[in-house]
C-alpha cells in the first residue's frame, strides 16, 4: 500500500502529511489530528454524525478517503468559534437546551452553520430538510430546528 | 477499518482507461463513494486498486441540447441534478426520484451514474431513467458503445459492464412533447431510506390519445420497466379501464422478495396502490 501525500487546509490551517490510501477522512480528523469533535458512529453513511464541511459542503466524512481531501478545504465543529467565541447558532443552541447527550450536536452545528450561510432566512421545512441527513436518537429534533431558526429570525 | 489498498487519480480519460485495462477486476472505480466505500468496509468488494475519477473534467458533463436531450457524466452528483432547472422542468420523473435518495448531504457526494453502476434493485434514479428511455455509454480502452439502460441489468448489483469498462455518461432522450413524469415512493420512514417499492411513470399523448411509460424499483432483481402495463393504453376503450388492465398487468409482471423493508405480499399491495395512484395523476395532467 503506497502512503500517499497530501496538503489541505483545516479549520484555516493548512497541513501536508502522508496517509494511507485505505484512511478515511474521519480517521484524518479523528485520530490523525486528533480533533475529537467529529463522531464516528455507524460508518455508513446512514447516521451522519461524521458530517463536516468540505470545500464549503457537508459530507459524510466515513464515505470520504482521506487521499481525496488533497488539495482541499475542511471545517469541523472546532472550527466554528472564531477566538474563543461562540458563534451565534452554538450560543442558540445552549439557549434552547438543543442537546440531551450532546453526540450529535457537532453534526447538526455544522449542517446548521451551513445552512444559514447558503439560505440566511430558510422556512421551517427547508430546515428539517437539510437536517435529514443527521440523526439525534434522544429525538431532540424541535429544540435543534428552534435554535436553528432563532438565528434566522434574529439575523435580519 | 477499510482493507489495504492502492489509490490513483488520473486527469484524463485515456489514463484512467488505461488503469482499468491494466487492473481490470483488481480495481473499483470510486466517483461520490457513498456505496463503494460502504462495501470496502463490509468486505462486499476487495479491490486491490481505487481509481479515482473525480479529477477528470470532461467526466462531469451535465448538459442539455434542445431537441437531443441530456449528457449526464460520471461524476455529476444527485445536487448538480437537482440544481438543474431544465431537469426540474423537462425531466420531472428523474428530479423528483432523485429527491427521494438519501440526504441532502448524500447527495453532495453520490452520483447518478454511480446509482446505476451500483445496479441495487431498489435505486431509485433507475426507474425514471428507464421511462424516460435513457441510454448509457460505456468506454474502455477498445472503444465504446451505447446500450439501453433495460439492456444494462442483468441481476441483483450485476451489470453487463466488463471489468475494463466504465459508465462515461447516461444519455436521455429528449422527452415527448408536452409528456409529464412522477415518481412515487413508499418508504418506512419520511426521508434517508430505500424504497419498500418506487414507481415511475411518464405520460404524454401521441394523435390525441394518452400514452404512458412504467417502471418500477424494489419488485423484481433490477429496476424494471413493465411494457406489457403500459400496452393496456394502446387499446381504445375508457380510460378507467386502460388503468385498471395497466395496474393488473403491473402486479403480475413484478415479482417481489420479502425482506427487511416489506414483504412480498405487501410489496404487492403496493404495486396496486401506488399503480392505480400515480397513473390516475398523470392521465389527468397529460
Amino acid at each position: 500500500m503506497e502512503r500517499k501525500k497530501i496538503t489541505f487546509k483545516i479549520n484555516g490551517e493548512e497541513k501536508t502529511l502522508e496517509v494511507e490510501p485505505n484512511k478515511t477522512l474521519l480517521w484524518l480528523i479523528r485520530e490523525e489530528l486528533k480533533l475529537k469533535g467529529t463522531k464516528r458512529a455507524c460508518e455508513r453513511g446512514d447516521c451522519g454524525l461524521c458530517t463536516v464541511l468540505l470545500n464549503g459542503e457537508p459530507v459524510k466524512s466515513c464515505l470520504v478517503l482521506a487521499v481525496e481531501v488533497d488539495g482541499s478545504e475542511i471545517i469541523t465543529v472546532e472550527g466554528l468559534a472564531r477566538n474563543g467565541e461562540l458563534t451565534p447558532l452554538q450560543r442558540a443552541f445552549i439557549e434552547h437546551g438543543a442537546l440531551q447527550c450532546g453526540f450529535c450536536t457537532p453534526a447538526f452545528l455544522i449542517v446548521g452553520h451551513w445552512l444559514i450561510n447558503r439560505n440566511p432566512r430558510p422556512s421551517r421545512e427547508e430546515v428539517i430538510e437539510a437536517l435529514n441527513g443527521v440523526l439525534c436518537r434522544c429525538t431532540g429534533y424541535r429544540s435543534i430546528i428552534d435554535a436553528i431558526l432563532s438565528v434566522t429570525k434574529t439575523e435580519k | 477499518m477499510l482493507p489495504k489498498l492502492d489509490y490513483s487519480s488520473p486527469r484524463t480519460l485515456g489514463e484512467l482507461l488505461e488503469l482499468l485495462d491494466r487492473y481490470k477486476d483488481q480495481a473499483k472505480i470510486l466517483a461520490g463513494g457513498t456505496d463503494l466505500i460502504v462495501s470496502l468496509r463490509e468486505k462486499l468488494e476487495k479491490p486491490k486498486y481505487i481509481i479515482d475519477i473525480k479529477k477528470i473534467p470532461e467526466l462531469g458533463k451535465l448538459e442539455y441540447r434542445e431537441g437531443e436531450g441530456l449528457t449526464i457524466g460520471a461524476t455529476v452528483t444527485f445536487k448538480n441534478i437537482l440544481e438543474n432547472p431544465v431537469i426540474k422542468d423537462r425531466y420531472s420523473v428523474l428530479w423528483e426520484a432523485v429527491k427521494t435518495i438519501g440526504d441532502m448531504v448524500l447527495r453532495n457526494r453520490a452520483t447518478l451514474v454511480g446509482n446505476i453502476c451500483t445496479a441495487s434493485p431498489a435505486g431509485d434514479s433507475s426507474p425514471a431513467l428507464l421511462v424516460l428511455n435513457a441510454r448509457v455509454k460505456i468506454v474502455s480502452k477498445e472503444g465504446s458503445r451505447e446500450i439501453p439502460l433495460e439492456n444494462f441489468f442483468t441481476g441483483v448489483k450485476k451489470t453487463v459492464l466488463k471489468p475494463w469498462e466504465m459508465v462515461k455518461e447516461v444519455l436521455v432522450p429528449e422527452p415527448p412533447k408536452k409528456s409529464f413524469g412522477r415518481y412515487l415512493k413508499m418508504m418506512r420512514v419520511r426521508s434517508e431510506d430505500l424504497s419498500v417499492v418506487g414507481v415511475a411513470g411518464l405520460g404524454y399523448r401521441e394523435g390525441g390519445e394518452i400514452k404512458i411509460r412504467l417502471a418500477f424499483s424494489s419488485v423484481a432483481p433490477t429496476p424494471l420497466r413493465v411494457k406489457e402495463a403500459e400496452e393496456a393504453f394502446a387499446k381504445p376503450g375508457p380510460i378507467e379501464e386502460k388503468i385498471e388492465r395497466a395496474v393488473q398487468v403491473a402486479v403480475e409482471k413484478v415479482s417481489p422478495i420479502s425482506d427487511v423493508r416489506g414483504s412480498a405480499e405487501y410489496r404487492l399491495n403496493l404495486v396496486r396502490v401506488l399503480t392505480r395512484r400515480l397513473l390516475k395523476q398523470l392521465v389527468e395532467v397529460v
